[in-house]
């Protein structure tokens, strides 16, 4: 073997130079192999995989029965296979082919037209059943060669080899997979091996460690809700996306979403960054001057203090800025949304048709909390939004599927650090109760979320239940730490009062005075005493 | 179907044939459909398939009945119904046969795949525009 070039180095005997003196010269290294990545034609599968399935790989897709292993196949089969290259798809004792051509039809990425063409099934039951392993090796490939096949699937792998083991041994089955992988790699077809396995097969079949990709698919059940999850436990040469990730089974086929959404860049802020007006001037100054731009901001209060409002504002005023926004609201219907918005003067409905706002109403329940997060970040994508409200974070949860709410906060601690890393500002709301005795920012363990946190709260003074704002937290920088006194009028929330400072304890909403009593007319009693 | 079975049957007649019905004891076209169902299917799932075409066909042509599928998925016992039939009786429980096979296809996998699976051994047929319905199986 002919060792690799390199490139010519100066010696210092030659220069006179000292070694240190000498510019460095880069080596030249030989080329990596560059393998190329077969798409899967399932949507979000090939960020999971980290580009797509190694080409010339041999693959086992694995799990319990009805977790979408054939489907995955046939959308993967479908999705690249050519008359030049045809997919060779072998059944071994498994689902009768009538049947698996008569349900997977029903799906969208089926293309009739590439069945007996691009797409051949052959049926190796017979083989498998009246002879011995050697037969059906050197019918798999007879087969491909002759195709000259581009993907082989071999359905299911785990009937023919639980029929040859009890025929001739594990050790036959391993030098069958042995000699079966290598003709296929040298073939260069890309091999997917399907079989109903449990999870403790994985360490004791040494099947596991013969090939280059596992694809596990399995059915978690919580309470009344069934969610089927995929991970890659195992894909040599590249870097997939760890952990379990929701997959579903639409009319299209599987759709995969991976944990981090697709948005593994995590870009750092960059370190001047512009402050974003809310909308509320006051509110601004108390802030330092607004939200600093690519922060997520949590506006914390009970019902009725107007964290909608606030939120309506923040998307109106950055329209005005000629940003975009997308408004995720799962409580109020978005008619009610932009009837407020009117009521404040704010056209919301023009933004909408000239394509700057979408507003999402999110409320179906039984949703995965990542197909919620896919609507919200296409939505982002498509109007180029810089700002996000998400009304509320209750209702979120509440939108999804029981079996979902566990994954709730990371998966939104996910969202929320691959947007606001992105630069796009979010604004999230969250409903508190308050219980008059202390300050909660929220029920959730979610304050950590979020940059800022603003907390909106009623405060009885003078017989009147009123309502307060303060800014609790604000990462990027200094802020007021006053406590000031907002109303909702025709202008939206309107901070009015610089701060009191002759009431004491007004965090717990029943402050007590320290200072004297304005003299102040006393209101009407709102009914008449009844009278005798 | 019927008109299907019909056109298939006469690709399979010699072309120096002059009468339109082959006076052969053989059942051509489901001859040339075994391999290749077989390979997709299996012998065995090629066989319960034919076995139920000759169930449903034997309902509309009595002679039929005495006719069996061999586990290779051949039509056994033909000689004999050849021999006593006219030739027009004969062909009919072909067309009847072939049909009600074809209707079983399409009642499974749909006209589209089965027009595909049966036009790669038959080519004419796409250039015929045969129509294999919505699934009626008549």
């Amino acid at each position: 073997m002919k060792k690799p070039k390199r490139t010519a180095r100066l010696s210092p005997s030659k220069t006179g130079l000292s070694k240190s003196a000498l510019p460095k010269q880069p080596v030249s290294n030989p080329a990596k192999v560059r393998i190329h990545k077969l798409s899967t034609g399932v949507p979000g599968l090939d960020d999971i995989l980290g580009g797509g399935v190694p080409e010339f790989s041999l693959n086992m897709l694995a799990g319990a029965p009805g977790c979408g292993k054939t489907t995955l196949v046939h959308q993967i089969a479908f999705a690249n296979a050519t008359p030049k290259k045809p997919a060779l798809y072998f059944t071994v004792l498994g689902e009768p082919v009538l049947k698996m051509m008569r349900y997977q039809q029903q799906f969208s990425y089926f293309d009739e037209a590439k069945v007996g063409t691009a797409v051949r099934f052959i049926n190796l039951s017979d083989v498998v059943l009246g002879k011995d392993l050697a037969a059906v090796l050197e019918e798999i490939i007879a087969q491909v060669t002759a195709a000259d096949a581009g993907v082989v699937v071999l359905d299911s792998f785990r009937t023919l080899a639980r029929k040859a083991t009890s025929d001739v041994g594990e050790v036959e089955v391993q030098s069958f997979l042995h000699r079966l992988a290598q003709f296929l790699t040298s073939w260069q077809a890309t091999t997917f091996l399907v079989g109903e396995y449990d999870e403790d097969e994985v360490r004791d079949n040494s099947l596991f460690t013969m090939v280059d990709g596992i694809f596990w698919l399995s059915q978690v059940t919580e309470r009344n809700s069934v969610v089927r999850k995929l991970q890659i436990m195992k894909l040599r040469g590249q870097a997939t996306v760890p952990g379990l990730h929701t997959v579903r089974i639409t009319s299209d086929g599987l759709q995969a979403f991976s944990r981090t959404l697709g948005l593994m860049s995590d870009k750092p802020k960059p370190a001047r960054r512009r402050r974003l007006s809310t909308g509320i001037p006051e509110l601004d100054n108390m802030l330092g001057g607004g939200i600093l731009e690519g922060d997520s901001m949590l506006v914390a209060g009970p019902s009725g203090t107007g964290k909608s409002a606030l939120a309506t504002q923040f998307i109106a005023e950055g329209l005005r800025q000629g940003e975009s926004g997308i408004m995720a609201i799962f409580e109020e219907r978005p008619e009610g949304y932009t009837q407020r918005a009117d009521s404040f003067g704010l056209n919301l409905k023009a933004a909408e048709q000239k394509g700057t706002l979408e507003l999402l109403y999110l409320r179906p329940l039984d949703l995965s909390v990542d197909e919620t997060m896919l609507a919200i970040l296409e939505a982002i994508k498509r109007v180029g939004a810089k700002r996000l409200v998400i009304d509320s974070l209750v209702g979120f949860e509440m939108a999804l599927a029981p079996g979902f709410r566990t994954d709730f906060r990371e998966s939104l601690y996910r969202m929320i650090g691959a947007l606001t890393g992105a630069g796009i500002t979010i604004l999230s709301t969250v409903e508190v109760e308050d219980n008059f005795t202390s300050l909660q920012f929220s029920h959730y363990a979610i304050s950590f979320l979020t940059d800022d946190i603003v907390r909106l709260r009623y405060v009885e003074i003078d017989g009147q239940l009123r309502k307060m704002m303060v800014v609790i937290k604000m990462r990027g920088g200094n802020h007021s730490k006053d406590i000031r006194e907002y109303v909702i009028t025709s202008q939206g929330v309107v901070v009015i009062h610089p701060r009191r400072t002759d009431y004491a304890e007004m965090s717990t909403g029943i402050p007590h005075r320290t200072g004297p009593r304005k003299a102040q007319e006393n209101e009407a009693a709102p009914e008449p005493k009844a009278s005798n | 179907m019927r008109s299907i079975a019909q056109r298939l049957i006469s690709y399979e007649t010699p072309k120096n044939d002059s009468s339109e019905i082959s006076d052969t004891a053989t059942f051509q076209v489901t001859e040339r459909l075994r391999p290749h169902l077989a390979t997709l299917m299996g012998n065995g799932g090629f066989r319960a398939l034919l076995a139920r075409a000759l169930k449903l066909a034997s309902a509309e042509v009595s002679w039929l009945r005495a006719v069996e599928v061999s586990p290779e998925g051949v039509l056994e016992g033909l000689e004999k119904p050849h021999a006593r039939l006219t030739p027009a009786q004969f062909h009919e429980g072909r067309i009847v046969l072939l049909a009600q096979l074809l209707g079983l296809l399409v009642a499974f996998i749909g006209p589209g795949l089965t027009s595909r699976l049966v036009g790669e051994i038959w080519p004419q047929l796409a250039a015929d525009n045969v129509n294999f319905g919505n699934g009626d199986k008549k």
